[in-house]
Formats: structure tokens, sequence, C-alpha cells
């Protein structure tokens, strides 16, 4: 990476060889993969279209009417053009190839959106063309529907960007910018090589799309390899551009914000917690226990009841391997896992079966609802959850109107916090919260009527939430965080501080279980799962899933909520990878989750010195000196510096026990 | 109760017993390996599922061509995947410095994921393999036949203890996992020894897979490895990190499988909860044990 003290503006080596690197990368993708795609059916059949122009055909159709793509070609030799001079411009290491960079990304993205707009076009014809039958309308339609650009374009979008920015780290503004992007490098890396590893296991196993039935020839086979390729991701990450696939994500991403910060806040403490599974089966259990059985009396009551006792019951079953931890040494790790199998014999034993026998005598089970299906009674209606829609509803007869009232909630917080942050007020955050509850509370009703098919999602995305901001104000607001974070960070150092480490690692293991175990309030109160009840196809593996997110969000509150969202969409497009290609199920889905596991566990195969460099004063004091020792930072770089370091989990495993502790 | 004892307690009990002993057996002995050079090895299940995968798929592919032959090459692929998946955590945990534990775990999570798209792509069905016509045989007389990886595992034990305590790789594996700075400057290799040993680990627990799919049923079945892989690495710390330790821990772990099996035939508890009980004994096991035998570089990376 570039030393800024150098007096040296042109950009630095290491920055020319990454645009060098990826101008390359985007000109071979250019010449060598599919420009675009002018059509595709509902099977992955395409109709690709290459930089010569030449439209390759592999639907069933060979008389199937092409928009005109002349256009788009024209601005594909523009896009190798310039990618052409960034790369001459990255290797003599020319000031300009920024420029370059991002006009090759702008002419790709010219192309791309020219593409669509005559797609839509098409589109438009075929819905105003009254000689179709429907169905056959509904088939074209989708048909340049499933148009739009691939890897020829995509290559070069993403390489004009990455150029730009390596071309423009050069200037000392852009280098601060980009330096504070530095803690993103690792998650993006290992995203980006999960998805190159991924791409060979998608080529191995799935044959190309073809629905012609004649074979293809060796130039037709790469391209038609190569489109599987970006259609697959593309499916995979489709659900964030429409609106309810994007809800339908934020469905599956929920319970993940609940394993991910169980997960992040045993990591802040230095453990590593794998038992959010058993945790969240456990949540789930008190959670249906309270729901079904509580009396009715309780009323509106018994809603906040059961939540607590999702909460009690994943906190109970994480407390128990801190305490043992504390207590006796013994490793968390194998004793979370070890939890997990028992929290699901119990889970089996309750719903799965109506008798069970003891002593030679069999008696009944009573939480067990009727029926072949293993699934507990019905919860009673005060503990369920609303679904989102309907809780920000405001609009009466049938009409949907959704409030707007946490819009102006969340615009006041931050107006508030500015502008009592500018006046140095005391409790300025404090003030603008209540600021926005009052806000809030008082702009309920104002609504905006929309247009959405119903979606699943429900209140315990809200909850979700709530834990969220609450790990962030327990973590870095209070003293039990300071303690918290000590202990993860060097336990010796925080014993010997007068901060007990046992206490903490029970206190962060009951933490951790308690988030986990929330989790169960989507399945059981949200009836995510169809039903409100406690049933027996509970994805608890979303519990392991909660270890990715929280390595990608880095253990912090944000992160987590970002990488559950990642994920959350990637299952949901995992679903349709499924449904549409024959060899590739959503498995793959958890393939990936693996590798990116795998990639973060290695640090992305980035050497230290460019995930965590040290501070350029640091280096430019050592080398006028000669001496480390002379080296000192002034106020804000050192506070720039101090960000809030990752606990080393493997080294604290091993020594905050008691016996480490002595 | 006579009846009951005499009905738990048979033949047929030593023989069940015997075939939850020896997966434990073989995967703790590969754990000891690769602890005792210092490399904490969690992703024992994974590695376990990766044996058993390839065992079946390898065996089932080639029988058309090699018949009775094909379970033993089948055996020795499912060694080799093993051994190249833990070359994967060999390497990100000793030349990465990657978190051991995390690192691990990416293994197990890896192997609850690869398998499905590979029976998928090959057989189209994502929970297991078609069985194979050819397993590895069984020796032995009337109910206590076993397949030969269980004479394996017994004769491992006495060859591992000596290699362990009678010659220079065994003191060069534990002064490596005790202090590897020493080791390195007597001129030992400490990466190539982690190497080493964290492969070998991935051969035994890759033999133990193998044992389950071929050698015990005729196909591979999802989560086969049912946890075995986390009961061995405890076993591996009850036995204190010793050949002979293990070979106890090990045995006591694959009686209480063995006990959970046969119980859950009877009318005395209820068959879900007793299926819990190896994991319950696992957790009370550990209680009862101190780290202070554990090697003392374990879980650090080695930088020199």
């Amino acid at each position: 990476m570039r030393v800024t003290y150098l007096s040296d503006s042109r950009p630095s080596p290491v920055a020319s060889r990454i645009a060098l690197t990826v101008s390359a990368v985007a000109a071979a993708g250019l010449v060598l993969t599919p420009l675009a795609v002018l059509g595709r059916s509902f099977d992955g059949n395409a109709v690709l279209l290459h930089l010569s122009g030449a439209a390759l055909n592999l639907t069933s159709d060979p008389q199937v009417l092409l928009p005109s793509s002349g256009t788009t070609v024209a601005l594909g030799w523009a896009t190798l053009i310039l990618m052409l001079a960034t790369l001459v411009g990255a290797l003599r290491r020319e000031r300009w190839f920024w420029i370059t960079g991002l006009l090759g990304f702008a002419t790709a993205l010219a192309a791309v959106l020219l593409l669509n707009g005559v797609l839509n076009a098409e589109s438009a014809r075929i819905t105003a063309d009254t000689t179709l039958r429907p169905g056959a309308k509904r088939t074209l339609r989708n048909f340049y529907g499933g148009g739009g650009m691939n890897l020829g374009l995509f290559l070069p979008m993403l390489a004009g960007l990455i150029a730009a920015g390596a071309g423009l780290s050069a200037r000392q503004v852009w280098w601060d910018r980009l330096n504070r992007l530095r803690s993103l490098l690792v998650p993006t890396v290992a995203i980006g090589l999960a998805i190159l590893v991924g791409a060979i296991v998608v080529l191995l196993v799935q044959p190309a799309v073809n629905g012609t039935g004649a074979p293809l020839s060796l130039w037709g086979g790469w391209l038609a390899k190569t489109d599987l390729v970006y259609f697959v991701y593309s499916t995979l990450f489709a659900p964030i551009t429409r609106l309810n696939p994007f809800l339908d994500s934020l469905k599956l991403a929920t319970p993940l914000i609940f394993t991910g910060l169980s997960v992040a806040f045993a990591f802040r403490t230095g453990l590593f917690n794998v038992g959010a599974p058993g945790q969240l089966t456990m949540g789930a259990i008190g959670a249906m226990l309270v729901g079904v059985y509580a009396p009715a009396g309780l009323g509106w009551f018994l809603l906040p009841l059961s939540v607590i006792a999702a909460g009690i019951g994943g906190a109970l079953w994480g407390g128990i391997p801190g305490l043992l931890k504390a207590r006796f040494g013994s490793s968390e790790v194998i004793n979370t896992i070890m939890l997990n199998y028992i929290a699901s014999a119990i889970f089996i034993f309750l719903i799965g079966s109506e008798t069970f026998p003891f002593l030679g005598r069999t008696y009944n089970m009573p939480f067990k609802a009727e029926g072949f299906e293993a699934r507990s009674n019905e919860l009673q209606e005060g503990a369920r959850l609303p679904t989102l829609l309907q809780f920000f509803n405001v609009g009466g007869n049938g009409a949907t109107v959704m409030s707007l009232g946490i819009v102006f909630a969340l615009i006041t917080l931050a107006l508030g916090r500015w502008i009592l942050g500018q006046r140095k007020a005391r409790n300025a955050g404090l003030l603008a919260f209540i600021a926005a509850l009052v806000v809030g509370a008082l702009t309920w009703r104002i609504g905006i009527p929309v247009q959405i098919a119903g979606s699943q999602l429900n209140a315990s995305f809200l909850i979700a939430l709530l834990c969220v901001a609450g790990f962030g104000t327990l973590m870095w607001r209070t003293a039990t965080g300071y303690a918290l974070r000590a202990v993860g960070l060097s336990p010796k150092a925080a014993e010997y501080g007068g901060i007990s480490v046992a206490r903490n690692t029970i206190l962060a293991m009951t933490f951790a279980g308690m988030f986990a175990g929330l989790a169960g309030t989507h399945y059981v109160n949200g009836g995510a799962l169809d039903e409100y009840r406690l049933k027996g196809n509970m994805p608890v593996n979303v519990g392991f899933d909660g270890i990715a997110v929280a390595l990608m969000g880095q253990s912090t509150p944000v992160g987590v909520v970002a990488a559950s969202m990642l994920f959350g969409t990637i299952d949901t497009g995992g679903i349709d990878v499924d449904l549409k290609l024959e060899q590739i199920n959503k498995d793959i889905v958890t393939v990936l989750k693996a590798l990116i596991v795998l990639f973060i566990a290695a640090g992305g195969f980035l050497s230290r010195r460019v995930t965590d460099p040290p501070p350029p004063q640091l280096l430019k004091a050592v080398e006028a000196t000669g001496k480390a020792d002379a080296a000192h930072l002034d106020a804000p770089v050192a506070k720039a510096e101090q960000g809030t370091p990752l606990p080393n989990v493997g080294l604290s495993s091993e020594s905050n026990t008691r016996e480490g502790g002595k | 109760m006579q009846d009951l004892l005499s009905q738990i307690f048979g033949i047929s009990f030593l023989a069940i017993f015997i075939r939850s002993f020896v997966p434990l057996l073989l995967t703790a002995l590969g754990g000891l390996f690769s602890e005792r050079s210092g490399v904490v090895n969690i992703a024992l299940d994974g590695l376990i599922i990766f044996g058993a995968l390839s065992g079946a798929i390898i065996t089932k592919q080639i029988e058309p061509a090699l018949g009775p032959l094909s379970p033993w090459v089948g055996w020795v692929a499912g060694a080799l995947v093993g051994g190249f998946v833990a070359w994967i955590h060999a390497v990100l945990s000793i030349k990465y410095r990657a978190d051991q534990v995390i690192s691990g775990t990416a293994i197990n999570l890896l192997a609850s994921g690869v398998p499905p798209v590979i029976l998928a792509a090959l057989y189209g069905s994502s929970t297991e393999s078609p069985k194979v016509e050819y397993g590895l045989p069984l020796w032995g007389v009337g109910e206590l036949r076993f397949s030969p990886p269980v004479y394996f595992a017994f004769v491992l034990v006495a060859v591992i203890w000596y290699v362990v305590y009678k010659t220079p790789y065994g003191l060069r594996l534990r002064a490596t996992g005790e202090q590897p700075g020493a080791a390195a400057s007597m001129g030992v290799n400490v990466r190539r020894m982690r190497y080493s040993a964290v492969i070998l680990s991935g051969v035994l627990a890759g033999t133990a897979g193998v044992f389950l799919s071929i050698g015990n049923l005729d196909s591979y079945v999802r989560n086969m490895s049912a946890g075995m892989g986390f009961i061995s690495l405890a076993a591996l710390i009850f036995g204190q990190w010793k050949p002979l330790g293990v070979l106890g821990a090990t045995a006591l772990f694959g009686f209480l499988q063995a006990l959970s099996i046969q119980l859950g035939g009877t009318d005395l508890l209820p068959p879900t909860l007793v299926s819990a009980l190896p994991f319950l004994v696992t957790i009370l096991a550990l209680i009862f044990t101190g780290r202070s035998a554990a090697p003392k570089a374990i879980g650090k990376p080695f930088d020199g």
C-alpha cells in the first residue's frame, strides 16, 4: 500500500498493480464472456449477445424475435478501448488512469441502461399486442424481462470503479477516504474469493443450460458456461432489487440478526459460542410454553411474557457453558456443541411423540398437538406477534396505509443529535432519543398508501433491531460492556485491573444465549413457519449461520445487520436457483457461507501490513530516528487508530479460565 | 430386573459397543496427533463426514470395474480426502495464522454444505448416496463380525503409543506442541511437524468416516457423524492427550453410546432423552478434567 510521506504524486506501485489486474480481467471478460442476455426463459435458456455482435440462441425457439442491440455492442467496444487505456495507464503508473477507469464504468453502465430500455420497450410492445394469447404473452414478457447485462458488462463496471479508486488513492484526500474503508477489506475479499470458488463448483456440477437440443461448439459451450455462472449469482442476489423478494429476504435475515448478535457478543468477550442452535431451540420452547399455557386472562401481557420466556430459555442454555467455563475451565466450544444435541433431544421429546415410556409404563405427552406432524399446540391470540404490515398499517377499511411515524422519528433523532452535538449539550443522545419518541408518537397516524402483496415479515424484526441497539449501547456505552470487552482483549490484563474474568465469562455467555433464544420468537410468536406453533421443521441451523454473520459483520451491531441482510438475500435467491436449475440445490448457499467463514479466518489471505498497517506517522517517526520507541502519535491520529480491535478468540479461549487467570 | 439386564447386556450389546467405540477411537487418535503438535482440531467431525462421503462415492463409482476390491480403494480414497481437507485446516492455521477454532468450524460448515451439493449432482438425491454392492468384508465369528477398520483401530493404539513415546518423530511431535521455540532451536521443522500431524489426523478421521459408511452400513447418510467428532475431541481431553487414556475415554463414551442405543429399545426411559445421554456425560466428564495436561502451545500459531 501507498506510504503517504513519499513525495511521489503518482499512484503507488501496489495501486497501479491492482488497477492493472482488474482492467486486464475486465478486458478479457469483454472479449471472452457474453456481453448481455437479450432474453431468458424461466429455466435459464438464454439468447447471449457477444461483443462481436453475434447472438447465440440457446432457447428451444430458433425464431424468437430479438431486440436491436447495435448501441449496446458499440458501447461495449468503447468500454473495451477505455479498459485497455486504463491498462496501459496503470502499467506506466500514469496519474490519469482513474479517469479512463471511471469513464469505462460510465460507458458500461450506459450500455446496461440502454439495453434495459430496449428490453422494457419490447415488453411494453408485447403487453400492447392484442393478437397474443395471455399465456404466450406472459412467457414472452418473462423472456424479455429475464434479459439484461452479463459478465461482459458487469466485470468492466466493477473494474472501472476499482481502477478509479486505485488511481485516486494517489491524492491525499481520497487516500484518507479509502483508508476509512479498510476494515471492510477482509470481508469483501472473503466474499469475492467465496464467489470465485462457488463459481468453480457451479461449473463442475451443472452442465450448460441449453434448450436447443443440439450440441454446442467449443466456443458456444464456453459462453453458455460463463453465462451459467452469471445466471446463478444474479439469481442469488436478485431479491435485493425488488420489493417483495426483498421483504422475504428480510424475513430470512431476522433470525440471522439474532444469532449473529449472539455469536458476536461472545466473540467480543473472547468466547466462541457454537451453541446458538441449542439456545434458539430452548428459547423457542420457552416462548411456546408461555404462549400456549399461560392463563389467557393476562391479555396483551402474554406477548411480552412469551418474548421474555424465549430470552430466558436461551440465556439459561448459554449461561450453563459460561458457568462451566468460569468454574471448571472446560471449553465452551465443546460444551455448547454438546448442549446443541441435548436441546435437540429435549425438543424432539416434547413435540415428537404423543406418548413416552418411563420405567416400564407409558405416559402422555401433553405438549404435542394431535396429528401426524411434530408440532405443539397453537399459541393464544394474545401471544402472537403481528406482521410488520399489520403493525405499521394505520389505514382502516382494508386500505394499506403505511405509517411514517418511524421515518419522522429517525429524522428527528439524526437532526437532534447533530444540532445538540454542535452545541455540545450534555446527554445529547438521550435528549434526541426522547424527542424522536415524541415525534414518532405524534406522527404515527400520518401515512402513505402503498401497494404490497402480503408479506410474512413479522414484528420480531423490530425486536431484532432493538437487540442491535441494546448490543451497541451495552457494549460501548456502559461499564459492563467495558469489562466484557476488556476480558475479550486481554483476560490477564483485565483480571489485573480488577475485572472478574469468571463473572464476565458467565455474563457474556448468558447474554449471547439470550440473543439466540429471542430468535425463537421469530418462529413461534411470529409464525414464520406459517403457523403460530413450535414446529419440528424449525431450521435450527441458522444458529451456525450466526457464526458466519458475526465474522462478516466483524462483531459490530451494524455489521451484523448488514451481513444478515446479505445472507438473507442469498438464502431467498437460493430457493429460486433451486427451482430453476436441475443440478444445483440451495445447499450451494451453505457452501458459500462456509467458504466465507474459511476465508475470513485466513484474513482473506492478505498480509497483516495490508489489513492492519501501522499508521504512517509512526512509520515516519521510526524512519527519521531509526528507533521504534522514538515514535509517538498525535492525539487525533491515536484516536483514529483506537477503533475497536477484535479480540483474538483462540488466544483468550485458552487463558480466561480459572487456571489461566492465576 | 434380571430380564432387563440380560436384555440389554447380551452378545449383541458387545457388537454394538464395538461399532460405536471404533469410530470414536480412530477419530480421537487422529485428534491426538493434531493437538499434540499444537493445532486445535475442532474440524474432526467434518473430516469424518468427508471421509464417509468420499469412501461411499468412490466405492460406488468404481464398483463395476473393480468388484470386491473397490471398498478397499474406497477406504484409501476416504482417508486421502480426509487428509486433504485437514490439509486445508493446516494451511489456514499454520501458514495464515488463522484462529484454529474458527478455521475448524469453517471445515465443519463445509461438511454440512458440500455433501448435498455433490450428492445432488451425482445421484439427484441430497440426503444419501445409493447403496454400494460391495462393502468392506466382515471378519469374525457369529454376531461378532466386524469390518477391517475395527481391527486396524486396535492395532493402531499400540502403534501410536510406540510412535509417540519411542520414536524420534514422536519426541519431535511432543516438543512441537509443548515448546515450539525450543524444538525449532534444536533443528526441528515445527511447521512441517504440524502439517504432518494435522494431515494424519485427517487420514484417521477419514478412516473413521469410511468405517461408518461402507464398513458398518452400505451408503452415506446425511449427518452420518452425529457429533462423534466432537465427542472424540472431548474424549481426547478426558484421556489427557495420551494414547492409552484416549483408549479408555473412547471406550467409556462408546459404552454410553451403545447403552443409549440399547436403552432406546426398552420401555425404561424415553428413547429421545436417552439418546442425549452420551452428550450429557461428555459435559460432566469435562468438568472433572483439568486442562493442565494440555500441550502448552496448543492453539497458538508459531512464528519463526
